[in-house]
């Protein structure tokens, strides 16, 4: 393992590696800009997005600090601030979103309509029919994404292979074991596909929520009437009035078929009519995001006072044990439901159509599984020697924490936090299902709401409704649990099961 | 060993620290909970500036953990220590900050005292970031001249300590030890992870960064054949107590005190004409939570004075009895769980039947004159009856001597300083050499 020098000078920097040998990085960058140059208008207008929320979230919180210690004119200034700003940064937005993309709706249309009872296809990218207009879309953009993804890992190679001035970490391992890792690699790619679907959802649906879901009344659909022999327009919501999938023979529209409108669904129609395919990529978004937050703060409550409870002992161990146990004693979709209720008219939960108040409800519900999941390994990194050391040298406990105790944790944070992900996202499903005032507010898409809406039609020929949405949860959860698995294997390859890693350990010893 | 001599000549005899009644108890002191572990137990020590000071005792005697209090890892629970003049036991904030820079650690277990997922650069740096000490270039700069000085390489700065045998990841240690500039170093067991090979190694480079930087140490080890290589003077710890101090040549040629003697005798001697003979102590330590009343040692000591009345009684007798005694300390150590409370109460208890076969066992072959007999036969029965406590009370009273009752003072011995805790050392009773012959 040891070579008898190093790779660099000790004193180089990385820009000083970077010039001595730029050929591998220009290769990897430039590939790397071109990937970007396509996208460059939705990617900016998503960055513009994020900057947009950032300021509107940083001056509410203002707003209502100046609220509650009553100063109002400060607080109304806060208002005008963010508005100003927000207002600024929207109309960069714009501009951005105006740039040509080259995966998006406008450059490769699937909404057309038929000129005649034979064709042509009109207004569809290439003529093609829009299935296949749909399809190509789709394609090209989880290939595109998947590719970036992976490009990005490789840019993370490069540097490893060309400019890192260490040529060994602990890190190099446990990502060549999880290289070697069929079914953590099955975990990251359903992660990948949800995380897809999340971001590029308006453009993967044969149309857009806002158009087929939210506002269906302002959009219109142009067709060409079979029955009338002509081309003919009509509001979008009274095509999805009579696109509904109610399970009987004349009133089902199923997966990979076209309506009555010359519209395709990948996915079939809902019992009212709306694309199940669109609805699924913006449950996909919130369920995502809900997600994501919720087990974002789990994670960074549960390491946070794991660390602490270990490094303190004692009674504030105690405190937090006593305080964890007090919040897993209650049914975890009660305390759901009854915080959900409580906050009902609350102005939190008009965040996110109510995601946002979800989110919190499932941090705060969820942490002490973590907590308890990463206290252990916590306990078990405070008593090594390290610790010692650096308190010896006089190390701040908070520095103690984030460098000696904190890199030790991340790991185990990671395997059961994409564990317990799925369970926040069936409980989110479930909230959704049972409706009534719980879930994300209507009509912003939800997973839970389309199985519940198929319900009665299950074993009908309008299955599609409950079993597609119930599928992807599945394979969401189970993609969830392989990546956890995945990790796990990486971080401590001790604990793969499997007879084969065991026979290889013999033959080494 | 004259090296170890000369040295100590060379050192002024200035007082670095000073360590007075020092107690370090684990444990709460609710009005429930159990008596708490005594693991240093008023402990008077004085380093010297430049000294090597060796600390030995078995597994459990506490002198880790003295080390440990002595650099604030462990906040002491009465006693002073004072460093230079100030006591460090009260420091607080800034003020223990800036202190720590004084004083570091070596640690035992290579494989532990390094964080494995930082490089060996940032580990031996990470002291002089949290004392901003210089700018980013020349604390790099002085990394690297401290990796030079402990015998690796610049280029291992980017390596991980995976990367290092045992030996190399404990020069990384002592590097970091010595990043500061500290005053005084804890060994602590530095050596006692690593092959015998490398062991001479370490030593030797301590010894040789001992004289480059004028450094106190503290050694602590269980090594005994090391630390008389390396120190200049030797602390014999037992039980939290500090049994005998002096200069290491001396104590180990003529050890004063029963269990310096008897733990100098387990050293293998590879004269074959030495006629000298091997004490071995029975039994073990006693429990810290539970230390006798009297000398920590007494439990085990060889030398330990009989109490008036029992002059006639043969030496295997006294032997056997003081072997119960034992066995009765352990069973009241003992909880009892619920139903054997009550079946003692209906008197059914049975548990502790088993004390016919060992008293069988110690006293086979041996005369149980009538003076001991009867707090024998007294205690036996109690014992069986569950009541453990009430045996070992009479067997103190009846049996007890000087050394269960009171705890010794620290005896001057000869003029350098030599002190020894140990009855023996009172005019009215024989010294501990002839006592342990007898």
């Amino acid at each position: 393992m040891e070579e008898p020098t190093s790779r660099f000078d000790e004193d180089s920097t990385l820009r000083s590696r970077l010039e001595a040998d730029p050929e591998p990085a220009l290769r990897w960058a430039a590939v790397m800009a071109a990937l970007a140059l396509v996208q460059i208008g939705s990617l900016l207008g998503g960055l513009l997005s994020i900057l947009d929320a950032a300021v509107v979230g940083v001056t509410a919180i203002f707003d209502v600090l100046f609220g509650l210690v009553g100063l109002t004119g400060a607080s109304a200034a806060v208002v005008d601030v963010q508005s100003a700003l927000s207002g600024a940064v929207t109309t960069a937005r714009d501009a951005a979103e105006g740039l040509p993309t080259l995966l998006s709706r406008e450059t490769i249309p699937n909404q057309g309509h038929l000129a005649s009872a034979d064709g042509p296809w009109v207004d569809t990218f290439l003529g093609l029919e829009p299935a296949l207009a749909w399809a190509v879309r789709v394609l090209l953009i989880v290939g595109y994404s998947l590719f970036t993804f992976y490009w990005l890992f490789r840019g993370w190679l490069v540097f490893r292979a060309h400019y890192r001035q260490a040529d060994w970490t602990p890190t190099d391992d446990m990502i060549d074991r999880l290289r070697d890792h069929r079914w953590g690699q099955f975990g990251i790619f359903v992660l990948a596909l949800f995380l897809i679907m999340a971001l590029f959802g308006p453009a993967l649906g044969p149309t857009t929520v806002s158009q087929n879901i939210v506002s269906p009344y302002s959009h219109e659909v142009t067709y060409f009437n079979a029955d009338a022999g002509a081309v003919e327009t009509v509001a979008a919501g009274d095509a999805n009035f009579n696109s509904k999938s109610k399970g009987a023979g004349d009133q089902n529209v199923g997966p990979m078929t076209y309506d009555n409108f010359n519209r395709f669904h990948p996915f079939g129609t809902l019992p009212n009519g709306r694309d199940l395919f669109t609805f699924m990529m913006g449950g996909a978004r919130i369920t995502l995001i809900v997600a994501g937050l919720a087990i974002g703060l789990s994670a960074l409550i549960a390491g946070g006072l794991a660390m602490v409870s270990a490094f303190y002992g004692g009674n504030i161990d105690l405190t937090l044990l006593t305080t964890a146990d007090g919040i897993v004693s209650v049914p975890r979709l009660l305390l759901l439901i009854m915080i959900s209720a409580i906050f009902a008219n609350h102005w939190l939960a008009g965040v996110l159509d109510g995601g946002f108040l979800l989110a919190l409800i499932f941090a705060f519900t969820g942490w002490p599984f973590l907590w308890r999941a990463v206290r252990g390994p916590a306990l078990q990194v405070a008593q090594e020697e390290w610790v010692d050391a650096a308190e010896s040298f006089g190390q701040p406990p908070r520095t103690i924490m984030r460098k000696h105790m904190f890199p030790y944790i991340t790991g185990y944070l990671l395997v059961y936090a994409s564990m317990s992900t799925g369970g926040i996202i069936v409980g989110l499903a479930a909230l959704s299902f049972l409706g009534n005032g719980l879930g994300i507010t209507p009509p912003t898409p939800a997973w839970g709401r389309a199985v519940s809406l198929g319900q009665s039609y299950v074993s009908g020929p309008s299955w599609h409704i409950s079993f597609i949405p119930g599928a992807m949860i599945v394979v969401l959860v189970t993609g969830l649990n392989a990546l956890g698995d995945g990790i796990r294997d990486a971080i401590d390859p001790e604990s793969a099961g499997g007879d084969d890693d065991e026979a290889a350990a013999g033959g080494g010893a | 060993m004259s090296q170890a001599t000369q040295r100590h000549d060379d050192t002024d005899e200035e007082t670095l620290i000073e360590v007075r009644n020092l107690e370090k108890y684990y444990g709460d002191d609710g009005m429930f909970s159990p008596p708490p572990v005594k693991a240093v137990d008023g402990v008077d020590l004085d380093i010297k500036r430049g000294e090597t000071f060796g600390l030995v005792g078995e597994s459990g005697s506490g002198k880790s953990t003295l080390g440990r209090t002595l650099l604030r890892l462990e906040q002491a629970t009465s006693g002073t220590v004072s460093f230079d003049g100030t006591d460090i036991t009260t420091l607080e904030g800034s003020d223990l900050k800036r202190w720590r820079r004084n004083a570091q650690i070596v640690f035992q277990d290579p494989e532990s005292s390094l964080n494995d997922r930082m490089t060996v650069g940032e580990i031996v740096r990470e002291p002089l970031d949290a004392h901003d000490k210089g700018t980013e270039r020349e604390r790099r700069k002085r990394v690297m001249d401290l990796l030079s000085r402990v015998g690796l390489r610049e280029e291992h700065y980017y390596r991980y300590p995976h990367q290092f045998s045992g030996g190399q990841r404990q020069r990384v240690g002592i590097a970091r030890a010595l990043a500061l500039e500290p005053e005084f170093v804890v060994l602590d067991e530095p050596v006692s992870a690593l092959d015998v090979s490398v062991q001479a190694k370490i030593i030797t480079l301590l010894e040789d960064l001992q004289e480059e930087f004028d450094l106190t140490y503290l050694f602590i080890a269980h090594d005994l054949s090391v630390v008389r290589h390396i120190c200049d003077r030797v602390a014999v710890m037992y039980l939290g107590k500090i049994m005998e101090v002096g200069e290491t040549e001396e104590l180990y040629e003529d050890p004063v005190n029963p269990y310096t003697k008897s733990l100098l005798s387990a050293i293998p001697r590879p004269d074959p004409t030495d006629e000298s003979e091997r004490t071995t102590l029975p039994g073990t330590p006693p429990s810290p939570r539970d230390p006798p009343q009297g000398c920590q040692f007494s439990t085990r000591c060889p030398a330990k004075i009989r109490p008036e009345g029992f002059e006639e009684v043969s030496e295997e007798t006294w032997d056997a009895i003081e072997r119960f005694r034992e066995i009765v300390r352990e069973r009241t150590r003992v909880e009892l769980g619920t139903v054997d409370r009550v079946k003692r109460r209906a008197g059914l208890f049975s548990k502790y039947d088993d004390i016919d076969e060992a008293v069988k066992d110690l006293f086979d072959g041996v005369e149980r004159p009538p003076v001991v007999d009867d707090h024998l036969t007294y205690a036996v029965e109690q014992v069986k009856a569950g009541h453990p406590q009430d045996a070992r009370e009479r067997l103190h009273e009846a049996f007890g001597s000087v050394c269960d009752r009171e705890r010794p003072a620290h005896h001057q011995v000869g003029d350098r300083g030599r002190e020894s805790y140990c009855h023996r050392h009172r005019e009215e009773y024989d010294d501990v050499e002839s006592a342990i012959r007898r």
